[in-house]
């Protein structure tokens, strides 16, 4: 187990930064997951930490050994790869005793630990049988066990859900955070699907472009994105447009799409360009005069079941999605006038670039 | 990771340098020299150019090359169309005997045709007694004949491949737009595979222009490249290295050029259209089912009749180059009354090669796939030089090179295992890098993340998935170079002489009958190894071309 310290990370393909001077501390215990949209660098990190791309300056370090210039095959890391990457030449046992092999574990040993390990992510039994005969879920469980067999300082995980369906990627996502919390193993993890990279993790790093756009916990990066890029890849958040106007010593003013916006704080200079990022459920439909209110104008409504999304227009043609309970009753059909009300401690605002 | 994969670049590289490039140099050099004194010169060139002769034999070359990748495509694109989509009665067995061709000896072929419409053929002899002449088949007639029928496979099997690979929901969706069929295989179907067809069609003219055995049957007196090549360089009377030299590096260059064409063509045309199963049969009616089976089967057999008919004819008697109509095996006794070794030196030598082909062209067709740009793609990019070379051209090369000094290497049997390998080795290369592209990368990450090195995850893990495969690559270069004439003929000695050049020396003299019979035994010693492993060839489709 071992805090993992990225120091100053560079790695470029052609003219392409993939990893552009990254620097970040894993804690140990932490599930870190690296998100951000394909080709932002998070598998790219991920690679250069197993140590299948090559680093072209700064240093990984675990603890206080260094290993990025150890090879792929000495730095003792487990990792879970995307399509599974299980050995289709080798029954189960022998792919989760893969690695101990490699070790030079005694025969004896390797049979317990195998065991154990198979025990672990409930496969007992599948030992003998061969990876054309196990599904999906079954092979990915197996390349965990096969993973976790060799007690690696640290664990990797390569968007280690993508190919599974959405059912079984909820089961499995509960199941590995659980055994990394009961391990107590470093994990740092990838993905590209926002709900998975908040749910599983302990902090959660958002890439763009090679670079970290903000770290922080979950509830974090949602409630407090520092940054237009992270509120809109966390959750489709509405960005609008817009001009600061006067503070009145509790709240801003903002002119945008045609109405007039409140925001909490001093938070913008008057006359300054802002975008202002409106989550969807932090409108809701007007029930009496609860505050400030947006007039908008329904295009189309959504019926989802548990939620309904309701598509607005502000007076200046700007779009807005609104997520209303589905129990709801919404007042106007497409065309029709609505009112909304929103809370402007829930709005957050940056600057326009 | 860097170690495994330098080593094995640089290591390759340093081969090729050596026993392919270092050649190569020396006959680049050559042709720019005066012969004797050493001075450089360009006469050599113009002298190719002030001598009607030799223009006239560049000309011939390029002329049959381009009509028999026209007759190859003729014959190769329709029958690729018939046997992807219509419904042919024996259609493992014609696709089968189709793919035959490729490995069969087209020198034999040539001989073959000599046999039956020669100026003593069978036929022609035949055809003369109830009063039908029959015109002569020397020349381009005959050469281009014997190009087309031996060829055609280089088009018929990568087009065949792209007509397989096409999703039929794209031609469901052309139809639905409103194109009849015509105008759908005119539109869609054609273009999609037009990049095969030329990939193939390309490689068909390359190997016309290298080939060295059927214009030395067929040409008579004509001036043909690969043939005056030869003749410059080991003819006894009118013996000139230096324009030998500079014949080889037109040759070259020819290659080279359309070897560029054809890359430059293809990089930017790749239609990768991935269809999750075979596109359907069409509906067609008998009539025409029964047109396009006469047309398949016909082909095909046509092309097989000539070989067919050399395995019968060396079971009759001859009397000197006249055929008399008695069984026996004469011809067998008199080919291998001498001795015995011509047969196990072709045995042996093509064993050996076959192995230290694949041994080395493993590892490199696995770098190459797996590791694109930097000296990988140098390596790529050399690997492939032997399919612009020509035997002969590589064997003077070699002769030059090894001739003495530190590295003396003429005269045993060491240089042609060399020769068969660079020359095979693209064979070996493409066969591997076909299976690798099959192999997930990540199961090796995983294998070196669990802690086995680059080295023995390779050894241990990914040549095994491998084996089935390279045993496909290892059999043709087997096949090949064991039906190899043309660098042979230039390196073998009298205690190394093979088959082929047993019948070459049969054939230039007067033991047609004995040809024939080592002209069978070649026939025997590429088909059946073919037949054996065939499925497994047919897996990798068009990725051997």
């Amino acid at each position: 187990m071992a805090t993992i310290r990225i120091d100053h990370l560079t790695q470029s393909f052609g003219q392409v930064r993939a990893v552009d001077d990254i620097s970040v501390t894993i804690e140990q215990g932490e599930l870190f997951t690296l998100l951000g949209p394909s080709g932002c660098g998070k598998t790219t990190l991920l690679r250069m930490i197993a140590g299948f791309n090559d680093v072209e300056s700064g240093s990984i370090w675990f603890g206080d050994r260094r290993i990025d210039t150890l090879p792929a095959h000495r730095r003792n890391i487990g990792m879970v790869f995307q399509n599974y990457a299980i050995f289709p030449n080798l029954t189960v046992e022998n792919n989760v005793a893969y690695g101990l092999r490699a070790r030079k574990v005694a025969t004896a040993d390797i049979v317990s630990r195998v065991e154990t390990a198979l025990e672990r992510v409930r496969l007992t039994g599948y030992g003998p049988r061969w990876p054309h005969q196990l599904s999906g879920g079954q092979l990915q469980r197996v390349a965990i066990a096969r993973a976790l067999v060799i007690e690696p300082e640290v664990l990797l995980f390569d968007e280690p859900l993508s190919n599974l369906d959405a059912q079984l990627r909820t089961e499995m996502r509960v199941e590995i955070r659980q055994l990394q919390q009961s391990l107590g193993l470093t994990a740092i993890y990838v993905t590209h699907d926002q709900e998975e990279a908040l749910a599983i993790s302990d902090r959660v790093a958002v890439l763009r472009g090679g670079r970290i756009e903000q770290v922080g916990s979950s509830e974090e990066i949602y409630n407090v994105p520092k940054t237009s890029f992270v509120a809109e890849f966390l959750g489709a958040t509405n960005i609008v447009p817009g001009i600061a106007g006067g503070f009145d010593g509790s709240r801003t003013e903002v002119a945008a799409g045609g109405s007039t916006i409140w925001v909490d704080g001093a938070v913008a200079t008057p006359g300054q360009p802002v975008l202002l990022s409106i989550r969807p459920e932090a409108l809701r439909l007007a029930t009496g005069n609860d505050g400030p209110l947006l007039d908008v104008r329904l295009t189309m409504r959504e019926f989802l079941g548990t939620i309904q999304r309701l598509h607005v227009t502000l007076p200046s043609g700007q779009p807005l999605r609104v997520s209303a309970l589905g129990g709801q009753t919404v007042g106007a059909t497409a065309g029709g006038a609505l009112k909304l009300a929103y809370d402007p401690g829930q709005i957050i605002v940056f600057p326009a670039p | 990771m860097k170690g495994f994969r330098n080593s094995i670049t640089f290591g390759a590289l340093a081969f090729l340098a050596l026993f392919l490039l270092y050649p190569l140099a020396l006959v680049l050099n050559a042709s720019l020299r005066v012969d004797g004194t050493g001075m450089l010169t360009l006469a050599n060139y113009t002298g190719i150019f002030a001598s009607k002769y030799y223009v006239q034999s560049v000309g011939n070359s390029i002329t049959a090359g381009v009509l028999a990748t026209i007759g190859a495509s003729l014959i190769g694109v329709p029958l690729a169309f018939c046997l992807a989509r219509i419904e042919l009665p024996g259609k493992f067995l014609l696709l089968t005997l189709a793919s035959l061709p490729l490995v069969l000896p087209s020198f034999v072929g040539a001989y073959a045709l000599v046999l039956l419409f020669g100026h003593a053929g069978v036929l022609t002899t035949a055809m003369r007694a109830i009063g039908i002449p029959i015109g002569s088949i020397y020349g381009m007639p005959g050469i281009v004949i014997v190009f087309s029928l031996t060829l055609y496979p280089y088009v018929l099997l990568p087009t065949l491949a792209g007509f397989k690979a096409i999703d039929v929901s794209i031609e469901e969706a052309a139809r639905n737009l409103g194109g009849s069929r015509w105008h759908v295989f005119r539109t869609v179907l054609l273009p999609v595979v037009m990049p095969a067809v030329l990939a193939g069609a390309l490689l068909v003219f390359i190997e016309t222009l290298e080939n060295f055995g059927v214009p030395s049957v067929l040409a008579e007196d004509r001036p043909f490249l690969a043939v005056d090549i030869f003749k410059l360089f080991a003819g006894e009377a009118d013996s000139n290295p230096a324009a030998a030299g500079a014949l080889s590096v037109m040759l070259i260059a020819c290659t080279a050029v359309v070897l560029l064409v054809q890359r430059r063509y293809l990089a930017r045309r790749r239609f990768t259209s991935s269809a999750r199963s075979a596109p359907p049969t069409l509906p067609m009616s008998a009539r025409w089912r029964r047109v396009a089976t006469g047309f398949s089967w016909g082909v095909v057999l046509l092309s097989l009749l000539p070989f067919v008919a050399v395995m019968m004819i060396s079971f009759l008697k001859f009397r000197g180059p006249v055929l008399s109509w008695q069984l026996g095996v004469s011809n067998y006794e008199l080919l291998l009354g001498g001795s015995y070794w011509p047969l196990f030196n072709t045995l042996i030598l093509a064993t050996v090669a076959a192995l230290v082909a694949t041994v080395l062209g493993t590892p490199i067709g696995y770098i190459v796939t797996r590791h694109r740009g930097g000296w990988s793609a140098v390596l790529d990019v050399i690997g492939m030089v032997p399919f612009a070379v020509s035997g002969t051209v590589l064997a003077i090369g070699m002769i030059l090179a090894f001739n003495s000094g530190y590295l003396t290497l003429t005269g045993g049997w060491l240089i042609l295992v060399i020769a068969y390998v660079v020359r095979k080795l693209p064979f070996s290369i493409r066969s591997s890098s076909a299976i690798v592209h099959q192999i997930d990368p990540s199961l090796e990450e995983a294998s070196i993340n669990l802690g086995v090195s680059p080295l023995r995850t390779f050894v241990t893990l990914t040549v095994p998935m491998m084996a089935s495969g390279l045993v496909g690559g290892m059999v043709l270069v087997w096949i090949t170079a064991a039906s190899e004439l043309s660098a042979t003929i230039v390196l073998y000695t009298s205690q190394w002489s093979t088959m082929t050049v047993r019948m070459f020396q049969f054939l230039e003299g007067t033991g047609a009958g004995a040809a024939s019979a080592a002209a069978s035994i070649l026939i025997f010693f590429t088909a059946v190894p073919l037949l054996l492993v065939n499925r497994r060839l047919r897996r990798q489709d068009g990725a051997l071309l």
